[in-house]
């Protein structure tokens, strides 16, 4: 048995600290936001503004962040309190959110879904709930919910410029292409059906100058694996000369392995996104072009259709942000690829 | 004494966020719909013209039969209502400002007096007038205390809860359990498999899904078990040992499904995970189950006494006689039964199952055993103690949603709170 004294001095200690941290705590949600959370700029009159809670698959990207911004920005403006939070890739973490968005009176609902079948439950409390639900960048395409809006990049046409880009750089020539892949995502599942759509068209109406998907190998949409499988790529073909790969840091992936196998003259990436990281390749010259995509627009275009939904006028069902292809001219102009 | 201090510190933390989240919180229902039209005789008179709007949620009938009933005693009122999205409504204003002309009020569920449809509808159908905008008058009460979410709060934590008795009991032992968040992938991945491949998908009956969970669970406790032996025979670190079996639970898995999640899954199978037939989510009530089993193993029974001695000094329960081997397998064997247990719960909470459930969960559930007073250097704990700390996490992260802080440093917090239990832990054994 612990000794009467050490005992109530750890009871007593204990409590102090824990009463500071509690009190810490209310001070940080007294004195506002530091960082990820956004409240609409406001005072004691933010109580009553009604709420929208937005859910997104992670904050450590900086694609989500730029979203969770802008849907802040616009709502804000007319009169939304818009808490932002970050799934963390966890589908249960994500549920709670939503349910404690839903506690809290959320007057609608914008999720990134980490995990399109888990969160068709919580889903369907909001539906239950009459909480009008709106996906941002990935979709829930599952029964039994309802969705007010889809806002997602236009993949398939991304894809298709990738396509005439690739077309623009092998010229009459043609020559043999390496994809580089990341089949789990349903994004670049469409990014490469719509490039391999235009490739066969070309090829329909230019026998001559054949481009030729030879191999499509899985680089997990990182730097690492897309480096292994340009590696591998490159041993199994030879002759390649060109690789599209589906994002930015799998594009990388690919120039790093090129440089070591000192074929970075010789072979053209093209990439997707528009990260920084990117955009400086595109400048440099590593990368010859990326299909951009615009998060800004994709945050303000769910908070527009959530504005729209709550006057009562329609909203499409889904509603694509097209990309435009991004060359180095476009790079040596922009801040952004230093 | 550890669990008691903590459950001072629940209680505290508890008060101050029912203090911090204090808020309006507005009824609906029948009260409210009764509510509106008092309010709209008392302001327009016998000859009011009013229309009635809802969203199509939970209550909405009840706060339409509120109305009417009040309504109804007075013929002379033109009234309509609607129940459904902001477009019913807007074409609701637009049909009434075509054939009637003024509006007096439009009587609102508090939802809908948000919509833009509402608060605009004065300028977009001129033709109605001045519509005077009613919304039940909400109360103050705070959001933490509301019923619903200290609902979600024990749903939230149940399964980290569960998986918690386990960790507990390993703990005492004097071990530690890394795999249990695997485990709890693994556990939910198997039962889906079984469901969906033998056991009929979305129409399998309710023997398959017990079948299902049993695999799950059982396939859990068996790898417990294995781990275990190479602990207790092998001598091996109990951190390498589950470290390594997280990693192959983990690509099994994966591999099972090639990454992809299952969820052909029926609409019975949330019964668990969601269900709530005496009011309290069943996931809480099985919670509640295990924990008082456990803490009568480990306090009134011969392993629970063995399971301390091991733990405080394991050479010398060795020589007092206990089987020592056979005690570290047990509990390790429960706590990989208790991750199976947690995966089944969490695919029924999500009617799904994903090779990447549980992902982090090892952590949380020995910040739940640490933050409850039980020793990392193992001979001392309790079940009660780990609830308490289990609870404690759940609030803190509950209070922190309700109060719009940030994620980040929600991390942060919950790291601090990890470091203050243990520094109170070594200040108590001092």
């Amino acid at each position: 048995m612990p000794h009467p004294l050490t005992a109530i001095r750890s009871t007593f200690t204990y409590t102090v600290l824990m009463i500071g941290l509690a009190l810490t705590t209310l001070l940080q949600a007294g004195c506002g936001d530091s960082g990820a959370s956004k409240h609409a700029k406001g005072d004691k009159a933010d109580a009553n503004k009604p709420l929208v809670g937005v859910s997104l698959l992670t904050l450590d990207n900086p694609f989500f962040r730029v979203i969770g911004d802008n849907v802040t920005e616009v709502l804000g403006k007319a009169g939304y309190r818009v808490v932002v939070v970050s799934a963390d890739k966890d589908p249960a973490r994500q549920s709670n959110q939503v349910q404690d968005f839903l506690q809290q009176g959320a007057r609608a609902i914008v999720l990134s879904p980490c995990e399109a079948k888990a969160v068709v439950p919580v889903i369907q409390e909001a539906n239950k709930k009459g909480v009008p639900v709106f996906t941002v960048d990935i979709p829930c395409r599952e029964e039994g919910v309802k969705i007010v809006s889809q806002v997602a990049t236009d993949n398939l046409g991304g894809g298709r410029e990738a396509a005439k880009g690739m077309i623009e750089v092998l010229g009459k020539a043609g020559g043999k292409v390496a994809i580089i892949h990341f089949k789990q995502a349903e994004s670049c599942r469409l990014r490469v059906q719509g490039f391999r759509e235009v490739i066969d068209e070309h090829n329909k109406a230019n026998p001559a100058s054949k481009i030729d998907p030879v191999t499509e190998l899985e680089g997990g949409a990182a730097k690492d694996l897309s480096f292994k499988a340009t590696e591998d790529a490159l041993q199994a073909h030879p002759g390649l000369r060109g690789i599209f790969a589906i994002n930015d840091p799998s594009a990388l992936g690919c120039s790093a392995a090129l440089e070591k196998a000192g074929k970075a003259n010789s072979i053209t990436i093209i990439g997707f996104d528009g990260q920084p990281e990117g955009k400086k390749a595109i400048r440099e010259g590593k990368i010859f072009a990326d299909p951009v995509q615009f998060p800004d627009r994709l945050g303000t275009e769910v908070a527009e259709a959530i504005l729209r939904h709550s006057r009562g006028e329609e909203v499409k069902p889904e509603i694509l942000i097209p990309t435009k292809l991004y060359r180095q001219a476009d790079a040596k102009d922009d801040p952004e690829a230093k | 004494m550890g669990s008691a201090s903590m459950t001072l510190v629940l209680l505290l933390v508890c008060i101050g966020l029912s203090l911090a989240t204090i808020d309006r919180v507005e009824p609906t229902g029948t009260a409210a719909g009764e509510w509106l039209a008092e309010e709209t005789l008392s302001r327009f008179g016998q000859q009011a013209t009013v229309l009635l709007v809802s969203e199509a949620g939970e209550n909405s009938n009840q706060l339409a039969e509120g109305f009417q009933q009040v309504i109804k005693s007075q013929s002379r009122v033109q009234n309509s209502q609607v129940i459904g999205d902001p477009s019913d409504v807007r074409k609701a204003l637009q049909a009434w400002a075509a054939n009637h002309g003024k509006l007096d009020a439009i009587a609102c569920s508090p939802a809908m007096a948000d919509q833009l449809v509402v608060r605009e509808a004065a300028k977009q159908f001129p033709a109605l007038g001045q519509p005077e905008i009613l919304r039940p008058a909400g109360s103050s009460w705070p959001r933490f205390l509301g019923r619903q979410n200290l609902l979600n709060i024990m749903g939230q934590i149940a399964v980290i809860a569960i998986v918690a008795v386990g960790m507990t009991l390993v703990v005492i032992s004097g071990g530690i359990d890394l795999s249990v968040g695997s485990l709890v992938g693994l556990s939910a991945i198997l039962t889906a498999a079984w469901i969906e491949w033998h056991g009929g998908g979305d129409n399998a009956g309710t023997s398959q899904m017990v079948l299902g969970s049993l695999i799950g669970i059982s396939v859990c406790a068996f790898i417990g078990a294995a781990t275990g032996s190479l602990v207790a025979w092998a001598g091996a670190p109990p951190f390498l040992v589950t470290l390594g079996v997280m990693l192959i639970a983990r690509g099994t898995a994966q591999q099972l499904t090639g990454g992809e999640s299952l969820a052909h899954l029926p609409d019975r199978f949330v019964w668990l995970g969601r269900g709530a037939d005496w009011g309290i989510p069943n996931a809480v009530i099985l919670m509640l189950v295990l924990y008082a089993l456990a803490e009568w193993i480990l306090r009134s029974t011969v392993f629970g006494r063995h399971l301390l001695a091991l733990g405080s000094n394991a050479k010398a329960a060795g020589f007092a006689g206990i089987p020592v081997r056979r005690v570290q397998v047990l509990a390790y064997l429960a706590s990989g039964c208790m991750a199976g247990l947690g995966g089944v719960v969490l695919a029924s909470q999500l009617k799904s199952a994903s090779p990447t459930y549980g992902d982090g969960y090892e952590l949380m559930v020995i910040a739940a055993v640490v933050v409850g007073g039980t020793s990392l250097s193992g001979g001392q704990g309790s079940l009660l103690g780990t609830l308490v700390g289990a609870l404690l996490i759940a609030v803190i992260n509950n209070g922190m949603n309700l109060l719009g802080i940030d994620p980040f440093a929600q991390k942060i917090v919950l790291g601090c709170v990890i470091l203050l239990a243990v520094l109170l832990d070594r200040l108590r054994h001092r």
